[in-house]
């Protein structure tokens, strides 16, 4: 999967999940996720869905880095490979 | 009593069957409507009871986005909602700007906490295993997470946390606001309450309880103080009070809207579910007892008028014994007959009823009362709203478990 796959499909996942009425076709890999609408509850299930929708377990605590839709892209690619 | 030790109200929402505002709530009660109705956020086909109050979707929807509030459990997100229209009437939010950091405590009542998300919750694990619990399930179904979420979301810094005694918690909750202003320990507190347990485990809980009203009619299934009551109606609801500070609400030129006069409580230590005259009794003359004033000097009585057959007959030897003679003319009603028995909620919305009809001297009518139970025998408010002069109201709310809370409210006076 290619990282613009990765973030293509993480743009549907947030979709979903966020109640804001956020430009969903402009949000990339630079956008925060912080800006979409996510709080400190709502992120907890975004990493559900996105385990959910990506096949993979992973520990959220790995998360704290991850500021924009680009990082958590990154780390997705990385548990896809491992 | 010093002016930074008096309580007064400044801010008030309304979340229940009857509206989401607080002027569809005052005018439904005038009217006479009741938000009662069949059963339809689940299929009740089976169950005893199929009728309760429950919030309007259609109105909750836009409320709630408006103020873009994310929902997580329906007893939160109600709860949110009489959170921020309380602080927007008290001048303390707008939903056109982002919440700064205030001083304000936070104090909730939910007698069953997020039980929609336990339920669903459940469900889930029973059907998927681990896989079926989302990471976000301890922070949504704990039962702190309404006042949890109301600070989180308007910046709310002093303490928060949730008072759980069933029936009565969001009375003791508002209670203790009163408590912590007069003592000094705070200057300005959001209390309320909020319950929401319309989902087939709770419900179907308090069906096989045997509490509840088998009437399918949803007109009349509640009816408070009469001769035919056969049990209570389940419904929804959250309300809210912003209590600060007669000082505080001053130094901010605040509307002042009621002040809180006095609050009591005491345990019955009887019997888990079967209420106890002496229990209600003990708390209501405590309650006069902090705001310094007699029997006689109460104006009227916002009962916890359940409509099952024990509380009512109780709750009236209860209002006999520490009234005397004065319960023969103390317009008494119960405002369940309109929205249904809200739980944790109830001692809240009914607060906010008592302090409507203090500010408007206008009582709602115990809805349904046709036949008065000749045991219930105190001055009960007819069907029809009644013109009172009161300066002082009582607000009582008893819950299983024996607790009884009960708030002297009064008119804002000088």
């Amino acid at each position: 999967m290619t990282r613009d796959e990765v973030i293509q499909k993480l743009r549907e996942e947030m979709k979903v999940s966020s109640t804001e009425e956020a430009d969903w076709d402009a949000v990339g890999a630079e956008t925060t996720i912080e800006s979409l609408g996510f709080d400190s509850l709502s992120i907890l299930d975004l990493i559900y869905d996105v385990q959910q929708a990506f096949g993979l377990s992973f520990d959220a605590e790995k998360l704290v880095d991850v500021r924009t839709v680009g990082d958590l892209a990154d780390f997705i690619q990385k548990e896809l490979d491992a | 009593m010093p002016d930074d030790r008096r309580a007064v109200v400044t801010g008030l929402g309304v979340v229940c069957a009857l509206g989401v505002t607080e002027s569809a709530f005052w005018e439904s009660l005038l009217a006479g409507r009741s938000g009662i109705g069949p059963v339809t956020r689940f299929d009740a086909a089976g169950y005893r009871t199929r009728v309760a109050s429950e919030i309007d979707d259609a109105a909750l929807g836009p409320a709630l986005k408006a103020r873009k509030i994310r929902p997580t459990d329906r007893s939160v997100d109600i709860g949110l909602l009489a959170a921020a229209q309380a602080l927007e009437s008290a001048g303390l939010a707008s939903p056109d700007r982002a919440p700064e950091p205030q001083e304000v405590t936070t104090i909730f009542g939910t007698g069953a906490g997020p039980s929609d998300s336990a339920f669903a919750g459940t469900r889930s694990f029973l059907e998927r295993g681990l896989a079926g619990l989302r990471p976000s399930t301890v922070p949504t179904v704990m039962i702190n997470a309404v006042s949890a979420q109301i600070s989180l979301r308007y910046k709310l810094r002093g303490p928060n946390w949730v008072v759980a005694s069933a029936c009565a918690s969001s009375t003791a909750a508002i209670g203790q606001a009163f408590r912590l202003v007069r003592a000094g320990h705070a200057e300005r507190v959001l209390a309320g309450g909020t319950d929401a347990i319309l989902n087939p485990l709770a419900f179907g809980a308090w069906n096989n309880l045997g509490v509840m009203s088998a009437n399918p009619d949803p007109d009349t299934a509640c009816r408070p103080f009469d001769v035919d009551r056969d049990g209570l109606v389940l419904g929804e609801g959250a309300a809210a009070l912003v209590v600060e500070s007669l000082a505080a609400a001053r130094a901010r030129s605040a509307a002042i809207r009621a002040e809180i006069l006095g609050f009591g409580e005491s345990s019955d230590a009887e019997h888990i579910t079967r209420p106890d005259p002496d229990g209600q009794a003990r708390a209501i003359a405590a309650a006069l007892a902090s705001a310094g004033l007699r029997p006689a000097d109460v104006g009227f009585i916002n009962a916890h008028g359940s409509a099952t057959p024990a509380n009512d007959t109780c709750e009236s030897d209860a209002i006999r014994r520490v009234f005397g003679a004065a319960a023969d003319r103390i317009p008494t009603a119960s405002s369940k007959s309109y929205f249904g028995h809200t739980l944790g909620a109830c001692g809240a919305l009914e607060t906010a009823a008592t302090l409507l009809a203090l500010a408007h001297g206008l009582v709602p009518g115990n809805r349904n009362l046709h036949h008065p139970d000749p045991q219930c025998a105190i001055r009960l408010v007819g069907r029809a709203p009644e013109a009172v002069s009161a300066r002082v109201a009582i607000k009582n709310s008893f819950g299983f478990g024996g607790h009884n809370a009960v708030l002297v409210l009064g008119r804002f006076e000088d």
